[in-house]
C-alpha cells in the first residue's frame, strides 16, 4: 500500500500549533475535516476514538515520530494525513522525546487487512532516516506531498 | 443446550453450576486435577483434565458439537486461542474472557475478528458498568453494555412548563443522534411515536450519546442533579473502568489506591479524577480522606473482606451510599445488614451475559425495561438475508410498537435514524412492546 492510497494532500499540515496530545490530535482531525476527508458530524467521535487508543499505550514510536490511528465506521476508505510540528509535542513517546512528525490514519472497521498494510507501510518507510529527516524539515505541505510521492516510488530505499 | 466451559476457577466453576441448574449439558476442562476433582464432586457435569489450548483436549470435550464454548481460564492468551480453536472446530458460539483492555480495542488490531470469537468479555469492565449504573441512575436502565459506553438510555420526569410540551415529537428539533424511547404517563407506558405529544409530569427515556442527552435535558429544562462526590477504594481494573465511566461534569471522583506505580498510571489516564496513594484498610485513612462527605463510596479492591470492612467504616463515617464488589456468594446474606446498599458480584454479572448467549435464533438478550412494564429491551443479531435488512429502517418490516435504540457495528454504537439500514453482522438494540415480539423475531429471521 502506498501513501497516495490514504494520505489526503489537502489535509497535510507543516505548521501544527498544539502543544499537547489532545490538542494536536484535534488539530490534525480538523485538518482532515477541512480537506473533506471525514464527515464533520463525526469529527468529535473520531477524536475521542483516537484518544481512547492512546490510553492503551502511546503511538509515539520514538525518534520524533507518532502514528495515531483508529478505526471508525463513518469512513468508507482509509484516510490519513501527515502533520509536522516545528516545536514538537509531548506525546508520551517510548523514548520520552518530543514528537515532530505525525502520521494520522483512520480506517473503516471492515477492512482490517488494509489498515494493517497501511500501518506497516508507514513504519517501513519511516525506517529510512533521510526520509524521516526531510519530512520533519518540511516547511510547506507541498514538500511533504512530494516526499511521500518519492517514497511511494521507492526513492528512499535503505 | 451443550456448553463447554474451559477453566474451572471461581468464574468457570460458578458458571458451570449455574448452567447445570438451568439444565444445560455441561463439560468442564481445566489443567489442574484438583480443580477438576472438586468440580466432579460438587457438580453434575462432565469434567476432564487438560490444557484448553490443545486440540486433542478440545476434541475430547466435544467442542465440535457445542452450542456455546466459554473460555474463562485465568490467562487471556489461552482464552483467546482456545475460543478461536473451538469456533474453528465447530462450536456455534464462543466467548473468551479477557482481563487486559487492549484485547477489546480494535484500533491497531482487531482480536475478536481475527480470531473469529463471538465476544471478548472483560469481567472487570462489565462489573464497573454495573456499579456505574447503580450510581448514575438509580432505578433507570442503561443500554451501554452493548458498546463502549457510547450510547446510553436515561429516564427523566418532565417537571417544568416548557415549549416542547404539547408539540408532536416529529416537530421537536432534537439533536441528531438522540431519540425519545418511551413515555410513561400515569399507569401507562408505551414506545414514543412521531405523533405523540409530551405532557407535564410525563416520565420519558432518552437514548443517545451522553453529551447529546445533556443538550436535550437543557432543552427540556431538566435540572441536573448537584455534582456528586464519589470515592472509589481500589484502583484495579474495575475501579479504573468505573472512574472512566463516571468522569465528567456530574461527578467528582477520587480513587484511593495503595500501589504507587498503579497510582501513577491512574493519574496519567484519568485527567479529572483525584488519585490518592493510601491504604484503605486503615480507619485513619478513611477519616483523613473525608469519606464521610462522599455521596457514594465504592469499595472495589480484589478482596471481599476488605471491601466489606471499608464499606462498614465509610458508612459509620457518614458516607451516604456504599457499594461493594463482592465475589463470594456466601456474603450476599450479610451485605444488606451491614448497610451496604448494593453489592455487585462479578460472577453474577458474567453469568447473566453467558445466559444471554443461550437464546436460540437471532435474539441475543431480552430484558424488561421496567420490572412490571410491557416493554422489553432486546438485543438482536442481524443475520444475512434477514427481511429487516432489505430496506432502510423507516421502510423495514418492523411493527410500529418498536423502536431501534442503538445499532452496534464493529464495536461502534449509535442511535440510528430513519434512513439507516441494518447490515448483516450488526447488533441492534430494540425497545419493543411484548405483544409484537413474534413479529420482530420474524423480521430478523433469515428467509
Amino acid at each position: 500500500m502506498k501513501f497516495a492510497d490514504f494520505v489526503i494532500p489537502e489535509a497535510v499540515r507543516t505548521d501544527l500549533k498544539a502543544e499537547d496530545k489532545p490538542g494536536v490530535i484535534r488539530e490534525m482531525v480538523k485538518a482532515l475535516e477541512e480537506a473533506g476527508g471525514i464527515d464533520p458530524a463525526e469529527t468529535e467521535s473520531i477524536i475521542k476514538a483516537i484518544l481512547k487508543r492512546e490510553e492503551l499505550g502511546s503511538t509515539g514510536i520514538g525518534r520524533g515520530v507518532a502514528v495515531p490511528h483508529t478505526k471508525h465506521p463513518s469512513v468508507n476508505r482509509l484516510v490519513g494525513m501527515v502533520g509536522v510540528s516545528q516545536e514538537g509535542v509531548d506525546f508520551n513517546s517510548l523514548d520520552g522525546e518530543k514528537v515532530y512528525l505525525f502520521f494520522l490514519l483512520i480506517s473503516p472497521p471492515d477492512r482490517p487487512g488494509d489498515h494493517l498494510r497501511a500501518l506497516e507501510n508507514i513504519s517501513l518507510k519511516l525506517r529510512n532516516e533521510t526520509f524521516c529527516r526531510f519530512l520533519k524539515q518540511s516547511k510547506a505541505p507541498k514538500d511533504v506531498v512530494q516526499l511521500l510521492e518519492e517514497a511511494d516510488n521507492n526513492q528512499f530505499n535503505a | 443446550m451443550r456448553v463447554v466451559v474451559l477453566g474451572a476457577g471461581t468464574v468457570g466453576a460458578s458458571i458451570a453450576e449455574l448452567l447445570c441448574t438451568h439444565r444445560h449439558e455441561v463439560t468442564v476442562v481445566d489443567h489442574d486435577p484438583e480443580c477438576i476433582k472438586r468440580v466432579r464432586e460438587e457438580l453434575d457435569v462432565r469434567a476432564l483434565v487438560g490444557s484448553a489450548s490443545q486440540s486433542s483436549v478440545l476434541f475430547q470435550a466435544e467442542v465440535s458439537g457445542a452450542d456455546l464454548c466459554l473460555a474463562v481460564t485465568g490467562v487471556d492468551e489461552v482464552n483467546i486461542v482456545a475460543a478461536s480453536m473451538a469456533k474453528a472446530m465447530g462450536a456455534r458460539r464462543t466467548l473468551a474472557r479477557v482481563y487486559s483492555p487492549v484485547f477489546c480495542d480494535l484500533s491497531t488490531f482487531d482480536y475478536q475478528r481475527h480470531f473469529k470469537i463471538d465476544r471478548l468479555l472483560s469481567l472487570e469492565h462489565l462489573s464497573a458498568v454495573e456499579l456505574a449504573r447503580s450510581i448514575r441512575y438509580p432505578g433507570a436502565m442503561l443500554v451501554e453494555d452493548f458498546a463502549r459506553g457510547e450510547v446510553e438510555m436515561q429516564a427523566f420526569a418532565l417537571s417544568e412548563e416548557i415549549a416542547a410540551l404539547g408539540t408532536p415529537l416529529r416537530e421537536l428539533k432534537l439533536p441528531k443522534g438522540v431519540r425519545i424511547g418511551s413515555i410513561h404517563r400515569g399507569e401507562k407506558i408505551w414506545i414514543a411515536g412521531a405523533d405523540d405529544q409530551l405532557q407535564l409530569g410525563d416520565h420519558i427515556t432518552l437514548i443517545g450519546a451522553r453529551d447529546q442527552i445533556d443538550e436535550v435535558k437543557e432543552m427540556f429544562s431538566i435540572q441536573p442533579p448537584p455534582k456528586q462526590r464519589v470515592i472509589i477504594a481500589g484502583g484495579g481494573e474495575t475501579g479504573y473502568h468505573l472512574a472512566q465511566l463516571l468522569e465528567g461534569r456530574r461527578f467528582s471522583v477520587s480513587i484511593l489506591e495503595w500501589d504507587k506505580a498503579r497510582c501513577e498510571f491512574l493519574a496519567a489516564h484519568l485527567p479529572h479524577a483525584t488519585v490518592l496513594q493510601t491504604d484503605i484498610r486503615r480507619r485513619q485513612t478513611l477519616e483523613e480522606e473525608q469519606i464521610g462527605r462522599a455521596e457514594v463510596f465504592v469499595a472495589c479492591t480484589g478482596d471481599d473482606e476488605n471491601n466489606i470492612m471499608a464499606c462498614v467504616e465509610a458508612r459509620e463515617l457518614g458516607a451516604k451510599t456504599c457499594l461493594a464488589l463482592i465475589n463470594r456468594p456466601d456474603y450476599a446474606n450479610v451485605i444488606g445488614k451491614l448497610g451496604i446498599a448494593y453489592a455487585v458480584s462479578p460472577r453474577e454479572v458474567i453469568a447473566r451475559h453467558v445466559l444471554a448467549f443461550l437464546n436460540t435464533g437471532p435474539v441475543v438478550t431480552r430484558l424488561p425495561l421496567t420490572p412490571d412494564g410491557p416493554i422489553d429491551v432486546l438485543e438482536i443479531e442481524v443475520l444475512p438475508e434477514a427481511p429487516v435488512t432489505q430496506h432502510v429502517l423507516s421502510q423495514a418490516a418492523l411493527p410500529p410498537q418498536c423502536l431501534a435504540a442503538a445499532v452496534v457495528r464493529e464495536n461502534f454504537a449509535w442511535v440510528p435514524g430513519a434512513d439507516d439500514r441494518l447490515q448483516p453482522g450488526d447488533t441492534v438494540v430494540l425497545l419493543a412492546d411484548r405483544e409484537v415480539f413474534k413479529d420482530i423475531v420474524q423480521a430478523f429471521t433469515p428467509l
